[in-house]
């Protein structure tokens, strides 16, 4: 056998050799695709309820097509604003649409420090968890709004971990957070949801 | 020091300090395999004699080089093809770039279309578009301050869309860098002055800001350390070569520190000032550099005590209680650009209303701080700020910056 041919007999062996294959826990993809869809039901709840929010998505050009997810198999979000310059949540397929902005977390495992409030927004940002494509000023609105958006959803003693700076009542008063957040709860999960899961399906 | 869970670090320059670093250049660049180098440079240090020192070092051992000396300030794509163009022209394998950030910024941008080929730098826009070792550059800066020679990043204007591109890629850095007294030795007081102010803010928020990391800390502490101890020795002492040399040192080291670890508040008003008003980076720098500090206390106190060491000495640090050491370094800060202001005749602005153009024009008006405030959400250095800033908090620091008075701290939002 000529010995300078150290490949010929390779294929022999590959039995040993198993593809090595990312773990994924079906736990954590699940956990992180119900985080997503609350997040992309708040955002479009909240672009309507909160001014701060819809001022963001306002200064974004109409048809406007934003992802956010978790690579590289999902789960995933995808939001857009449509005609009438609303934003709205169009589900899990990052197929539904071309997007403009796509952020992406680069694996579970750090999705799931951000999604379990271990790291903020923007730490995990710092820690280049992020894969950003499309323009740096849209991506650094999209986070702004992130994290008012996180404000609502949560209670206050986890959303202290997610954003740098938890507002205090001078910049959005008590009452006024609570009102807004009853809002956005009866807006993200009632009457529309149901149609989101049946275009999916 | 905290040890951070995550961070990365890559500098990976050449850098060689000295007397007679330039001699050194010819020898250096053979071992790249390189021996027809291009001199890329403004008119302004074109006109200061310093191609001419440059090209009188490497004489005896390289043929004469081709110079491009007509960078302008705010540099553009349509440069960048040009000089590309030239390279090719005179068939060199190599570039020396003899400038400040906006030279450096231009040769980077050179070197990545004549190594990788085509036409116009357009074609390599995007993340990640350039993925192979580029022909050798060589950065000689002259102003000891931007640091542009250890960063990765190149900044290029394109004026058809009015945007800024940016290219980023470890490819960027230098095979090396040079620092040579004998280059900063024509530099006006009041540029050194506020380049070192540019060099001491990228040492500063590399220390505070939330990508901080021991290998960066360890070279940001060493440039704070070199500037306090030598920039007004310098601006009273012009022709002191080896505290120019210290100067650059920590220019350098700065540059490498900040390119790892990121800027903050203060680059990102900065940035957004020096777009929307024509400022000088350097003056945004000085005059934005303490309320930099103030508006992070509360959160990086700890931190920024520790800066008290490298700006005011061991002495200093150690007669001054633990609880007032941070306060104190801000005040430094604050007395170093009054003792440049009083050491350069006035020409070092202190605050953002003073700084002027050359017929006396005050160039940020206070009408155009909204403006401002509103803009620099836009910029990419808010995100490693350890606190939050939302355009109304930048528009209260920019009004303190632009009188100059201390931040009210019962204006911080602390959360
Ligand atoms: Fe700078």
């Amino acid at each position: 056998m000529n010995r300078f041919t150290p490949f010929s007999n390779a294929p022999a062996n590959l039995g040993q050799y198993p593809e090595i294959r990312p773990k994924t826990s079906c736990f954590r993809k699940a956990y992180i695709a119900v985080m997503l869809l609350v997040v992309g039901r708040g955002l479009e709840a909240a672009a309507r309820v909160d001014p701060t929010v819809r001022r963001i998505f306002q200064q974004l050009p109409d048809g406007f097509c934003l992802c956010l997810g978790v690579g590289p198999a999902g789960p995933w979000m995808v939001a857009k604003k449509d005609k009438k310059g609303r934003l709205r949540y169009l589900g899990w397929q990052p197929r539904a649409a071309r997007a403009h902005l796509r952020l992406t977390i680069k694996n579970l495992a750090s999705a799931m420090r951000l999604f379990t409030f271990q790291e903020s927004t923007a730490l995990a940002f710092n820690y280049d968890r992020f894969i950003v494509e499309g323009s740096l000023p849209q991506a650094l609105a999209f986070m702004r709004a992130l994290d008012r958006v996180e404000v609502y959803l949560l209670p206050k003693i986890i959303a202290r971990l997610a954003v740098k700076r938890y507002p205090d009542n001078s910049e959005l008063p008590g009452w006024k957070k609570h009102l807004n957040r009853i809002r956005i709860y009866l807006r993200a999960f009632f009457p529309d949801l149901i149609r989101v899961i049946y275009k999916n399906i | 020091m905290i040890l951070p869970e995550f961070y990365d670090f890559c500098s990976r320059a050449k850098i060689i300090s000295g007397e007679n670093a330039l001699e050194k250049i010819p020898g250096l660049l053979a071992g790249l395999h390189a021996g027809r180098p291009l001199i890329i440079t403004d008119p302004g240090v074109q006109n200061a004699g310093l191609v001419d020192a440059v090209k009188q070092a490497m004489a005896g051992e390289l043929e004469s080089a081709p110079v491009y000396s007509d960078v302008p300030v705010d540099s553009d794509y349509h440069v960048v093809d040009k000089i590309a163009g030239v390279y090719r022209e005179n068939q060199c394998d190599a570039i020396i770039a003899v400038g400040g950030g906006s030279v450096i910024d231009t040769a980077k941008g050179v070197n990545i279309v004549v190594s990788l080929g085509g036409k116009t730098l357009l074609d390599f826009q995007g993340a990640g578009a350039v993925r192979k070792k580029l022909n050798p550059l060589v950065i000689l800066p002259t102003t000891a301050g931007t640091g542009s020679e250890m960063t990765l990043v190149a900044v290029i204007a394109d004026p058809e869309r009015r945007e800024k591109m940016f290219f980023v890629s470890y490819f960027l850095l230098p095979d090396l860098a040079v620092l040579d007294a004998r280059l900063t030795r024509t530099l006006p007081d009041f540029i050194t002055a506020a380049t070192a102010m540019d060099a001491l803010s990228h040492a500063c928020e590399a220390w505070y800001c939330l990508e901080k990391n021991p290998l960066s800390d360890a070279l940001a502490f060493q440039a704070i350390d070199l500037i306090c101890q030598n920039l007004l020795y310098v601006i009273q002492n012009p022709e002191d070569m080896q505290a120019r040399l210290a100067l650059a040192n920590a220019s350098t080291l700065a540059g490498a520190a900040f390119s790892n670890s990121m800027v903050g508040m203060v680059h990102n008003l900065g940035h957004v000032t020096g777009a929307v008003c024509h400022v000088p980076h350097g003056n945004c720098m000085a005059a934005l550099l303490p309320y930099g500090l103030e508006y992070n206390l509360h959160r990086r106190g700890e931190i920024i005590s520790q800066l008290l060491l490298p700006l005011a000495g061991p002495e200093t640090y150690a007669a001054t209680p633990r609880h007032q050491r941070a306060e104190k370094a801000i005040a430094l800060i604050r007395q170093l650009n009054q003792d440049l202001h009083d050491a350069t005749g006035g020409r070092h602005p202190r605050f953002l209303s003073e700084i002027r153009d050359r017929d006396g024009r005050r160039l940020v008006e206070k009408n155009m701080l909204p403006e401002i405030a509103e803009k620099a959400l836009s910029d990419g250095a808010r995100v490693p700020n350890p606190e939050e800033l939302l355009a109304d908090d930048a528009h209260m620091v920019l009004e303190h910056a632009w009188e100059g008075t201390p931040l009210d701290r019962t204006k911080i939002k602390t959360g």
